[in-house]
């Protein structure tokens, strides 16, 4: 790797070590391997959001040319969020992409995802099916985004009505993960989602 | 006494504490906000940023539609940043007119100036055009032959553009060489 690349993770590194968010479990970044080519980025969920409670592992490559351009981000945790796709935990976020500047760092990006966690842009949206019930049925949305918490970043808020509804789709051999992104999308919705896994 | 003596120690520790923490926040203050290291060759935005010479080049060059100020996206150019030079700095020179490492990847074409046999051979017309007719021809077979082993598969077409476009710049070279001399 280009040495300025190496040399300035190594600098910031050492910044989110010091920095507060770390002392108050907000932030935190790993090495993965020896290389510090990759990374592994961990956000607390904003308090007063569906997210509050869950750890979201982050998936972070940084390119040679950094930081002239930006870092590659992705969720490793599922979640809901228009702005992040729940399948494949792409985020669409202007800093990641146009609005880069070469004096963010790891700890800047990591603070705009939290900042993005707490405030969703759904006319900007990565994940359309999210955006939409974010818009339409905030309720359904916030109790989902809960849940996915709940299951896949280690939230307190448990839903049992929504487990029965994904053990009732398991029953019919379903895979858990298929069953719960099929009923969050029909807005909970058993028949529809039902009918949409096998048709 | 011991109570003052003690007080003074401890008010003195203080203030030694202070200035070890201004000495650092001093440090900070001339990183270049690209690497986070101390500024090399530094110059300073109009909107008060600084830099390495080097690093704000590779900024501009990288996003070159569209240059903004690392930090706060002030709208900056090349032309209105400030060198800073510090005392002791004997030769004050503009580290703008100092040609900053390129990212590795930049390819810049040969010189046809230098190296090109024939060229001091400047006395008559036929006598030129014929070393410089036969030169490109010589000089492209023996370029592909070292330049790839043998057995080594290669894209037909990307060879042929390859061969293309190094003949054709050559022949660009050729005729602006004539033109220089025939001027
Ligand atoms: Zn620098
Ligand atoms: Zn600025």
């Amino acid at each position: 790797m280009n040495n300025i690349a190496t040399q300035r993770i190594k600098r910031e590194f050492k910044e989110v070590i010091k920095s507060e968010e770390l002392a108050k479990c907000s932030i935190k970044v790993d090495l993965v391997g020896d290389s510090y080519t990759e990374l592994k980025g961990e956000i607390a969920g904003p308090p007063d959001t569906p997210y509050e409670g869950g750890k979201f592992f982050l998936e972070i490559k940084v390119p040679e040319t950094y930081p002239f351009n930006p870092p590659k981000v992705r969720f490793m945790t599922k979640i809901w969020h228009p702005n992040i796709s729940s399948v494949t935990g792409a985020i669409c976020l202007d800093i990641l992409k146009d609005q880069w500047a070469a004096a963010m760092t790891l700890r800047t990006v990591l603070l705009s995802l939290q900042a993005l966690m707490a405030a969703a842009e759904p006319d900007d949206p990565q994940d359309a099916v999210v955006a939409k019930q974010y818009k339409e049925y905030p309720e359904i949305f916030a109790k989902t985004a809960s849940y996915w918490t709940n299951v896949y970043a280690g939230g307190p808020n448990k839903n049992t009505d929504f487990d029965s509804k994904i053990q009732r789709l398991k029953d019919m051999g379903i895979e858990s993960d298929q069953a719960r992104g099929a009923l969050s999308t029909f807005n909970w919705d058993l028949e529809r989602a039902t009918e949409q896994l096998f048709s | 006494m011991a109570t003052t003596s003690s007080e003074s120690d401890s008010s003195r520790k203080n203030t030694d504490n202070k200035e070890n923490e201004s000495k650092d926040e001093q440090n900070n203050m001339f990183e270049c906000n690209i690497c986070l290291d101390n500024a090399k060759d530094a110059v300073v935005s109009v909107c008060g940023h600084l830099f390495c010479w080097p690093c704000l080049h590779q900024w501009l060059e990288t996003r070159s539609s569209r240059q903004v100020c690392p930090v706060c996206k002030a709208v900056i150019s090349k032309d209105k940043v400030i060198p800073i030079y510090g005392r002791g700095n004997t030769k004050q020179e503009d580290p703008r007119n100092k040609v900053p490492p390129r990212p590795a990847g930049q390819r810049t074409e040969p010189d046809a100036n230098t190296g090109f046999p024939g060229f001091n051979f400047g006395d008559g017309g036929f006598h030129l055009s014929f070393g410089i007719g036969a030169f490109p021809f010589g000089f492209l077979t023996s370029f592909n032959f070292s330049d790839r082993p043998h057995g080594v598969p290669v894209g037909g077409q990307l060879q042929q553009d390859d061969h293309y476009l190094s003949k054709l710049f050559l022949w660009i070279a050729v005729i602006f060489i004539v033109w220089l001399l025939l001027a």
